[in-house]
């Protein structure tokens, strides 16, 4: 009777436990588009990171409209045009951090593995990411491609040489602790 | 003492399946978790519309939207049309009237705008100021709101007799308040009140101050291409001769840093006091009144938006 009672103590106990969980509020997103018509390049200062220390998971939310570009009407044409930001505001990444110690101090490249879904569009994704730990203080940052055709972005003809066809991605998030 | 005994083994292994459940459950779950916690911190940013209308223009009236800090527009506007002449012998059109203009976003809410028109010769300069934006998801203002005022100098040649001798009495001025919303995010609406000034007055019967209100509409046919109509009614229109509210239909077509506005109108001029109230013939198919309009637009950035 007493092990059953602890039993249900322990299922209580890590049923309730807080878990422990970091944030980034101003995440950087930065993407480059290069041909030999024009380059793009759009940075966005405000995207949203969270990652759960006890399971490894993690989280993005890029607003789309937050996204700053050299010409303010490329700005516009991204959000009315392209990425259609009155219906798919946001852009959002859900995954795990593969094999991820939060121990250890220092760097370790590591793999993230999730499901990143932009206008409309699911894709899963592999990232490799390098994290680095200094004084309890996580940055991850890295890069990877996307391709347009992949998320249902209609280019017109007439402007299929301005935007390529491969997009590079780079971010870089710095973390908090993260208080509920 | 067995049975019990066997009953507390099942209970224990039926509270460790719950366990390790809410404990898979919770595993499964945990991304969407962290989506919603994401969700949650982002909610106090309050956000606007973009793009009500794609240009400062819709087709010859002014819409609700000003540009962005440092870009400059330079813009040529153009009518076509035809005397009701049976035989002419002009090349291409028979009559056209050319504005040149430039405008620039002094800041992202204020636009400053000069042109000159060829055939009427109006030089005109505005001032708009959008006043309030319409904010996203039912959050803030229903809808944007600009001001506009604009002033226009008529420099033709009059008889000796006539009384716009007088510089002063050849300015006219252009007061309006535009309201829009973008009710879908391919469909907007534009209502504008409008009180005129006219300088000249050549007939006694004629008002010298008009109200008139404007209707104008767009809808997106594709990302880059929106169709559409604007109306202007004159609540006291000139009485000494026969004038008609200027109506258009139009497509505007946006390539990169390029905007092309083609339409039909009734509208000769491009200068707010005279189209809204000088019209003089109604809008149809016949010459000399149906205009074929092409306004062509190149906007210059003179601000990187990425240096800080």
């Amino acid at each position: 009777m007493y092990k059953f009672i602890f039993v249900i103590i322990i299922a209580f106990l890590s049923g309730q436990r807080t878990s422990e969980k970091i944030i980034a509020r101003q995440g950087n997103v930065s993407f480059f588009s290069y041909t030999p018509v024009e380059n793009i390049k759009a940075e966005n200062n405000q995207v949203l990171s969270i990652v759960d220390l006890e399971n490894n998971k993690i989280a993005v939310s890029i607003l789309m409209n937050a996204f700053v570009f050299e010409k303010a009407l490329m700005r516009e044409h991204f959000n009315e045009s392209y990425i259609e930001s009155d219906i798919y505001p946001k852009a959002t990444f859900a995954g795990e951090i593969i094999g991820f110690d939060p121990n250890i101090e220092g760097i370790q490249t590591k793999m993230v593995k999730g499901n990143f879904s932009m206008h409309g569009s699911d894709k899963e994704l592999e990232i490799k990411v390098k994290i680095e730990k200094q004084n309890c203080v996580f940055t991850i940052s890295g890069s990877f491609e996307a391709e347009v055709e992949d998320y249902d972005i209609k280019i017109p003809p007439l402007l299929r040489g301005n935007i390529a066809k491969i997009i590079n991605v780079d971010f870089k998030f710095e973390y908090e602790a993260y208080e509920e | 003492m067995l049975i019990s005994s066997l009953n507390m083994k099942l209970m224990k292994n039926r509270t460790i399946f719950y366990l390790m459940s809410f404990m898979l459950i919770s595993n499964l779950i945990g991304g969407q978790e962290l989506l919603d916690i994401l969700e949650k911190e982002q909610k106090d940013t309050l956000m606007f519309t973009e793009a009500t209308f794609k240009y400062s223009r819709i087709t010859f009236g002014q819409s609700v939207q000003t540009r962005k800090n440092g870009t400059l527009d330079v813009k040529m506007s153009n009518r076509f049309w035809n005397t009701p002449a049976e035989r002419s012998q002009s090349f291409f059109v028979d009559r056209i009237n050319t504005r040149f203009a430039l405008e620039y976003g002094l800041s992202d809410r204020l636009l400053i705008g000069a042109g000159l028109s060829t055939f009427d010769e109006r030089f005109d300069g505005f001032l708009k100021y959008k006043l309030l934006k319409q904010g996203l998801k039912g959050n803030g203002s229903p809808v944007t709101i600009s001001l506009f005022q604009n002033l226009s100098y008529f420099d033709d040649m009059l008889p000796y007799s006539s009384p716009g001798t007088m510089a002063s009495s050849r300015f006219s001025f252009t007061s309006q308040i535009l309201i829009a919303k973008k009710i879908t995010s391919d469909f907007s609406l534009q209502v504008s009140p409008t009180f005129i000034h006219r300088g000249l007055v050549f007939n006694e019967n004629d008002p010298q101050n008009h109200f008139s209100i404007g209707f104008a509409g767009r809808y997106k046919l594709g990302g880059h291409v929106s169709f559409v109509s604007e109306y202007y009614y004159v609540a006291n229109p000139i009485e000494s001769f026969d004038t008609y509210g200027p109506f258009s239909i139009g497509i505007n077509w946006e390539v990169s840093d390029t905007m092309l506005q083609f339409m039909l109108t009734n509208a000769v001029s491009m200068v707010e006091d005279a189209f809204i109230t000088q019209t003089r013939n109604n809008f149809n198919f016949k010459n000399p009144n149906l205009n074929v309009g092409f306004n062509f637009v190149y906007t210059f950035h003179l601000k990187n938006r990425l240096k800080r």
